[in-house]
């Protein structure tokens, strides 16, 4: 024989040092690096799936519920239920199909077109589609009934907000959402559904707080990226480890009260323009409406494009915060601030300017409302009557900016950091802003404008309201908030202190105090009914506590668009003031006639009101204007 | 009848052993991977292959206990011949499937060729005055034959475990044997070759030099691929090397004793691609469900199977014999190790199933027909 059984021999040698090469081989890769491939496993096939925790109430400061939770039906697609071969648009196919039939069946519209369902295939199949969402109780019914028929198609309950109070403190609230996470779009192993969040008001800006910490859950998925059906679930080791239970959202207690907020948006329920009510001592809103108004049910789940257009479109504007994000000119609710200018640099309480019914200043003719001229008269009687010769000559007498001084440090010109967003700064015109603005420089003119609230200066009703505060307390700017503090969080810190001596000040109260009591804003405090039928003796009302004020009427346009908005700063009672408040309305008579009288009834849903008997029996005591 | 019952007797059972073995683990995980699939046909594909099996052991029992001399003076040339006929048949009119014309009626020519090959380089070489350059060049015309057919069809695997083959049987006939060796390591030299330059070439990042160095390559896109995924297995894992990357995952996820039996998650998943999970990937199957524990215990029975063919090898009394042994225990081996390897990553990827485990009727039947030979070298020896 030629051949040897040694080569036989040689070649099983060589066969056993093959196995010992695969099978070091998969030593390494079975022991000791399992780990590795256990952890690539593990991402390529389970998936996270935020799960949103419960949305937090929103409360006024006795704990009365303006925003709450409720359960809300929807039907939904589980599409590995649905899965074709070949092409992803062979499942989206079928699954616009079965959409198709389910709505023919239990007669409901559709509400996700095949573009969303190829776009949700691509990018979440994962995670099931949500098909139906927020069912009345009838279709959400009539479905059930039928869920058998539908394969692939389950029931679903989520939560969903709804504001108990109607459109009570809309603007302050706000409204939620539904919208995808965003950073997390495209995210290939992390996936959200579409999740409740603040649009607007403190909806949006505590959003955080209201929210809560999602949590998590784990999803397996095949390598199609569909999450397997059920039988296949099954078969696989079913680790919940990693599963993140979410944490409701706190409930956000605001400072508002319920009741004076529905007396100031009764107040202002058949007008456009807003007001805001303050604590003096601390800055919280007690109320804030801007009218008109709208329901913030209206825009959930979604915001239709006919509710969308309702809250933005001109001249309504019904979305818009008119109490933050509106600014206007001030009127002689700004003469105050100028009074305070004027006295810290110079002007006595006793000087008097000899109003002549007209101030001249090169072509300027400012007219004051009382054509033949208050006469000689100072600074306190001058709030009173509201001169606007006086305020004007004691604007140009101090200068622009000691003026600006004095508004600076109400915090006019800037936003006033309230926990609500959409706040414009307003407008605190000076030279520099009017060579930006109108590329003139400044003219002496503009600064008597200012000195009355007219011109270019603009402010929100918020920063009017923490003007009336500032005076009210004596001197201390706070930053307005309606997010309740804690108890025992101490007293709050003002922001800001005014530069003025307490006696400056305190004139300054005493003219606000005879506006109410007698000047321009008289029907802040008195309310008189017209005679009843068949009598006239006409009924007279007042209030159950003193305060100040001060009217504005700022006239603004030129010819056709001709206007007025018309003003009241007020606070009250006049000592240890406990609420202060600013309201506008727009295209009203004047400060005196249009606002005074709804001042009243704000005030009076507090303090309350004691009929009086009038000395001079039927005749009106409320004649007069600014 | 007593004479059958003699030879019987004389049964290497170890070999016989692990080849029943070995088939329950096939028909084992045949069945495993097929409940994960939707189809009726796959599901039940693993009774085809018990059948099957069964019908192989038959022709095993039948070839063993008959005189291998006598086959192989009756049928090593003609079957030659009617394999070649059978090569060229199937690629004009076989049928199309996978990207390749490997199938011709009901079976696949080129594995029937494998025997016919190993049977008929046996039948010539196994004789004295065979050692001369001139036996060389017909040997590798035996052998260029049916590979380069094969190559053809095309199915690179098959020609590929086809050659260390022959080359053993050549090798151990002592045919040219100097030159021989020489050819071995210029042949493994060129591979190095090939291998490194396509390492070289994608590490450059120039498009352009790549082209250029690729224009001189006797390579096909598809295995230009298949190198660059066993040369850079992180590159493309989404796309060329999705199925080793796959299999790896598998494999190693399956830790000391494996998810267990119908559990392979990677398979029941489809990541594992369900197309190759039954056969050229059903080891990673294996691994999975049943662990580092269960591929070793499967390298045992290969390696019962193997060494009690070096054994029949040894103790053959004729050239013929041996060398027929030789050259089926080779080719077990080259499957057996290419499979594995190209499973892990060892290897570049090569279509080529698993004897006795992967699903293919063809091929198990032509296992067991050889098999039956080698059993009947080891019962027709002289003692």
């Amino acid at each position: 024989m030629k051949t040897s059984p040694w080569f036989a021999l040689a070649l099983g040698a060589v066969f056993v040092f093959g196995e010992i090469v695969l099978a070091s081989a998969l030593f390494r890769l079975q022991v000791l690096n399992t780990a590795d491939f256990r952890e690539d496993q593990a991402v390529q096939t389970k998936r996270r799936v935020r799960t949103p925790g419960m949305r937090g109430r929103i409360l006024d400061c006795k704990g009365r519920v303006l925003a709450d939770c409720r359960p809300s039906h929807g039907i939904r697609c589980n599409l590995e239920e649905f899965q074709r071969r070949g092409a992803a648009s062979n499942t989206a196919a079928a699954v616009d199909l079965a959409v198709d039939r389910l709505s023919r069946a239990i007669d409901l519209p559709r509400q996700i077109t095949s573009a969303q369902i190829a776009r949700h295939l691509r990018t979440a199949s994962a995670v099931s589609l949500v098909a139906w969402q927020d069912l009345d109780d009838r279709s959400f019914a009539r479905f059930c009934e039928h869920a058998n028929e539908f394969p692939g198609f389950e029931d679903f309950t989520e939560v969903e907000r709804v504001y108990p109070n109607g459109s009570l403190a809309a603007h302050v609230l706000g409204y939620t959402g539904r919208g995808e996470l965003e950073g997390f779009e495209d995210d290939p192993v992390y996936f959200s559904g579409k999740e409740i969040k603040g649009r607007e008001g403190v909806e949006r800006f505590h959003n955080g707080f209201l929210t809560g910490v999602p949590g998590e859950a784990t999803v397996w998925v095949d390598a199609r990226g569909f999450q397997l059906t059920r039988e296949r679930k099954d078969l696989i080791e079913d680790d919940r480890d990693g599963d993140i239970p979410p944490s409701p959202g706190l409930d956000l207690t605001l400072t508002l009260d319920l009741d004076l907020q529905r007396a100031l948006e009764d107040a202002l329920q058949d007008v456009t323009g807003a007001g805001v009510v303050l604590d003096p001592q601390s800055g919280a809103v007690l109320a804030m409406a801007s009218a008109p108004t709208f329901n913030p049910n209206d825009c959930i789940p979604r915001l239709s494009s006919a509710v969308y257009a309702s809250l933005t479109n001109a001249p309504m504007k019904r979305g818009q915060n008119r109490a933050v994000s509106e600014a206007y000119a001030p009127g002689s609710t700004f003469k105050p601030i100028t009074a305070l200018a004027a006295l810290k640099y110079g002007w006595l309480p006793d000087d008097e300017y000899d109003c002549r019914g007209v101030y001249r200043l090169g072509n300027l003719r400012l007219h004051c409302w009382d054509r033949f001229g208050h006469g000689p008269i100072a600074v306190r009687q001058a709030l009173e009557q509201s001169c606007n010769t006086f305020f004007c000559n004691l604007g140009s007498a101090v200068g622009t900016n000691a003026v600006l001084e004095a508004a600076r440090a109400f915090g006019l010109g800037a936003p006033t950091g309230i926990d609500i967003g959409g706040e414009t700064p307003g407008v605190l015109p000076d030279d520099a802003w009017k060579r930006r603005a109108y590329n003139e420089p400044w003219y002496p003119g503009d600064t008597c404008q200012m000195s009355i609230g007219q011109g270019m200066l603009l402010v929100t009703p918020l920063q009017m309201a923490v003007v009336a505060a500032t005076l009210a307390n004596g001197g201390r700017v706070y930053r307005p908030f309606l997010h309740a503090r804690p108890e025992g969080d101490g007293p709050v810190k003002p922001v800001g202190t005014l530069p003025f001596p307490a006696a400056d000040i305190e004139l300054v109260r005493l003219g606000m105090k005879d506006v109410a009591d007698k000047g321009t804003g008289r029907r802040i405090l008195l309310r008189q009914e017209p005679p009843a039928p068949g009598t006239y003796r006409r009924r007279s009302f007042r209030l159950n506590v003193d305060g100040a004020g001060k009217t504005g009427t700022a006239e603004i346009g030129r010819g056709e668009t001709k206007r007025k908005n018309t003003w009241v700063i007020a606070f009250a009672p006049y000592e240890n003031p406990t609420v202060a408040l600013a309201i506008i309305v727009e295209r009203g008579e004047s400060g005196g006639s249009t606002v005074a009288p709804r001042v009243h009834s704000v005030l009076a849903s507090i303090f309350g009101e004691t009929e009086t008997t009038s000395a001079r029996g039927g005749s009106n005591q409320l004649e007069g204007r600014d | 009848m007593r004479n059958l019952l003699a030879k019987l007797a004389r049964m290497d059972w170890v070999m016989t052993a692990c080849i029943l073995l070995l088939t329950v683990l096939g028909t084992t995980f045949i069945w495993s991977a097929g409940s994960a699939r939707q189809a009726a046909s796959l599901q039940n594909l693993w009774a085809v292959h018990a059948c099957t099996a069964a019908l192989g052991l038959l022709i095993y029992l039948a070839l063993a206990t008959f005189d291998y001399r006598k086959l192989l003076d009756l049928t090593a040339t003609p079957f030659y011949v009617v394999s070649l006929v059978f090569l060229f048949a199937v690629l004009l009119i076989g049928a199309e499937r996978f990207g390749g014309k490997r199938w011709l009626w009901f079976f696949q020519p080129s594995e029937v060729a494998k025997l016919a090959v190993i049977l008929f380089v046996a039948h010539v070489f196994g004789r004295a005055g065979r050692e001369s350059f001139k036996w060389f060049l017909v040997g590798m015309l035996l052998l260029g034959a049916p590979a380069l057919l094969i190559l053809k069809e095309p199915d690179l695997g098959t020609a590929l475990v086809l050659v260390p083959a022959v080359l053993v049987m050549l090798l151990a006939a002592r045919t040219w044997t100097r030159g021989l060796v020489a050819l071995l390591l210029a042949g493994l030299l060129a591979a190095g070759t090939v291998l490194g330059t396509v390492y070289v070439a994608e590490r450059d990042a120039n498009p352009e030099r790549r082209a250029a160095i690729y224009r001189f390559m006797p390579l096909r896109d598809h295995q230009l691929k298949r190198l660059r995924v066993f040369l850079f297995p992180e590159r493309d894992r989404r796309g060329a090397g999705y199925n080793l990357h796959q299999a790896q995952i598998s494999i190693g996820s399956g830790s000391l004793w494996g998810k267990g039996l119908k559990q392979g998650s990677q398979k029941l998943l489809g990541y594992l691609p369900p197309s190759v999970s039954m056969n050229d990937f059903i080891f990673a199957v294996l691994a999975e469900e049943k662990g580092f524990m269960g591929a070793l215990g499967m390298l045992a029975l290969f390696l019962g199977l193997l060494l009690s063919g070096v054994r029949t090898a040894f103790r053959a009394t004729d050239d013929r014999g041996r060398l027929l042994v030789l050259g089926t225990t080779t080719l077990i081996f080259c499957h057996l190790y290419v499979n594995v390897a190209m499973s892990i990553g060892l290897m570049p990827i090569t279509g080529l199933p698993l004897p006795f485990i992967s699903a293919g009727r063809t091929f198990l039947i032509v296992l067991m027909a050889a098999l039956g030979v080698v059993q009947s070298v080891n019962i027709h020896r002289e003692d």
